[in-house]
């Protein structure tokens, strides 16, 4: 006999909820884009566990928290066809040297290809074709990628396997309890990364009403996360659309230790950095009472 | 008295000349010079492109000033969107795309406009400098519509008679062109650099020059190049913007300056 539940379940868990579904050598997805939107208390939270092995989808064009967990030691292997913050580095320093060193496996694609992985997933394909990178050498230097004689008119195309995400983490603006996730403006490419995964975990800056959900249902991109977790302030260093836009301040002082590391080989920056904003603090709230309330109300400024 | 046009500012007027009213024109990151010719045209030619920046179909003509946003991931310059693009979508639903424009940098170039932003050496498990990665270029020069190749150094190290790795395809080598790979997009038109403008000879699809920026001679461009170029017997020099168009670059489309700061002249 089963127990009949009284009620709709919330959703609500911890950070450490969420990260706890992560196991070695899992596929994780991190959302957000470049210089917005990522998922900082769970990219803390790993990079304190020490998490090993990871694959991480990347968004398309992923930002320094990529680089913040390669640096940590926590990646294994990177799908995403950019890692870096533009102008504030254009390629992501600890990337850069992994890559060059042989020590990370970097799978080589470009961001149409990259969607087309995702989308194998989301459709329970082993693949998906793509015409986009015939003819380059991205084929050639990943071998994960196979080129193909379409059946039907004979051309060339690219095979892209399925990435199928186990567990993948994003930032929004607006939640409910039952995991009805919205965004303020487009969402870049979460909810690809979303349909392609298992189990979602969403931080999102204030958790708001049913009623509220459903005033707009069409700005409600994830209609369901596994986990939803409250986290004002929770993509910075990096923007929040509608909320606050990058602290340049930090992004730079991240920049400048993992580029001493990169470069000379010189961890102490690097480490101080992360135990000053990730190993030390306590909570998300202690790490904000780190970053200054002057700090984090001046990025509100629009 | 004003200030002579900059080297930027030059070669944004190139390719703003060289779009026409009704083009659509992908502005991506990075790329301030192609920014600016893509606005250059809407603003002065071309009220009827449809302007894709970032993920958002911009809505542009009646704003006075059109901040420069320095990174792609700035949602204040959602204030002119009319339209979104989810960017999963952006880059799905192409057809609509299929005549648009498009610009690419790159590390290295070669004399069919194959390029290259994967990295330099001859080992791709053990790059020399990894480089950003192919990122949207890829695609984007083989499904839309004519691409410029915009880069802001020349050089014997970017201009090279074969690229490490190919990240976007010009007009591909040998056999593998673009016909034979089906790519239906055109294929590059013009490649801009600080030193001159570049198309392609229609019959061998190799690079040609144009013309030469003010300062430089025909020979200073064949010496910065690393591969033969062909040269006709009469290059002019390139055309400089005129009074309006300089005054719409730099009263609402570049005011903080960007464009003196990219492209900068090499040492004669």
């Amino acid at each position: 006999m089963t127990t009949k539940p009284d009620r709709r379940a919330s959703r609500l868990c911890t950070v450490a909820d969420a990260v706890d579904q992560i196991a070695p050598g899992m596929v994780v997805g991190i959302g957000g884009f470049i210089n917005s939107s990522h998922p900082m208390l769970i990219v803390r939270e790993i990079i304190r566990r020490g998490l090993r092995d990871l694959t991480i989808v990347g968004a398309a064009s992923a930002g320094l928290e990529t680089d913040m967990l390669i640096a940590s030691g926590c990646v294994k292997r990177v799908i995403s066809t950019y890692v870096g913050g533009e102008a504030l580095a254009p390629i992501g320093p600890a990337f850069r040297a992994a890559a060059e060193s042989g020590k990370l496996d970097v799978f080589e694609l470009d961001e149409a290809l990259f969607y087309a992985g995702l989308r194998a997933a989301a459709q329970r394909l082993p693949f998906n074709p793509w015409k986009g990178g015939v003819g380059t050498s991205i084929p050639e230097v990943n071998p994960a990628l196979k080129t193909f004689e379409d059946p039907i008119s004979g051309e060339t195309l690219i095979a892209v396997p399925a990435f199928n995400i186990d567990v993948a983490f994003f930032h929004a603006a607006h939640s409910d309890i039952y995991g009805n996730v919205q965004y303020v403006g487009h969402g870049w490419g979460d909810r690809a990364i979303w349909a392609a995964s298992d189990r979602s975990y969403v931080q999102v800056e204030k958790i708001i009403t049913n009623d509220d959900v459903r005033r707009e249902p069409l700005k409600t991109l994830i209609p369901g996360a596994t986990g939803v977790i409250r986290a004002p302030f929770g993509a910075h260093p990096f923007a929040s659309p509608g909320f606050y836009v990058e602290d340049r301040k930090i992004i730079g002082d991240y920049v400048q230790a993992a580029t001493r590391w990169a470069k000379d080989g010189d961890f102490s920056a690097l480490a101080a950095f992360l135990d000053r904003f990730v190993r030390e603090p306590a909570d998300h709230y202690e790490y904000l009472e780190r970053v200054g309330l002057r700090q984090l109300l001046g990025l509100h400024e629009y | 008295m004003k200030d002579p046009a900059s080297t930027g500012e030059i070669v944004a007027t190139v390719l703003a000349r060289d779009l026409v009213d009704g083009d659509m024109v992908n502005i991506g990151a990075n790329l301030a010079v192609a920014r600016a010719g893509a606005l250059l045209a809407h603003l002065t030619h071309g009220p009827n492109m449809t302007v894709v920046m970032g993920m958002s179909k911009a809505a542009l003509l009646n704003e006075p000033e059109l901040p420069e946003f320095e990174l792609l991931t700035d949602h204040r310059a959602s204030r002119w969107a009319e339209a979104y693009y989810r960017h999963d979508e952006h880059l799905a639903n192409i057809k609509f795309r299929r005549d648009s424009v498009f610009f690419a940098g790159a590390m290295q170039v070669d004399p069919f406009g194959n390029s290259n932003l994967i990295g330099i050496g001859s080992d791709y498990g053990r790059l020399k400098v990894r480089g950003p990665g192919a990122i949207g270029t890829c695609n984007g020069t083989a499904l839309y519509g004519r691409f410029y190749i915009v880069l802001n150094a020349h050089s014997t190290n970017t201009l090279v008679e074969k690229c490490d790795f190919i990240s976007a395809v010009g007009f591909g080598r040998g056999e593998q062109t673009r016909e034979a790979l089906k790519l239906p997009g055109p294929g590059p038109k013009l490649c801009v650099t600080p030193l001159c403008v570049m198309d392609f000879e229609p019959s061998s699809k190799r690079m040609r020059l144009v013309s030469v920026h003010p300062g430089y001679t025909v020979q200073d461009v064949i010496a910065r190049t690393g591969f033969e170029l062909i040269i006709p017997d009469h290059v002019p020099q390139t055309a400089l913007p005129g009074d309006r168009e300089l005054a719409v670059l730099r009263q609402r489309i570049d005011v903080r300056g960007n464009l003196r700061k990219v492209m900068l002249r090499p040492a004669r």
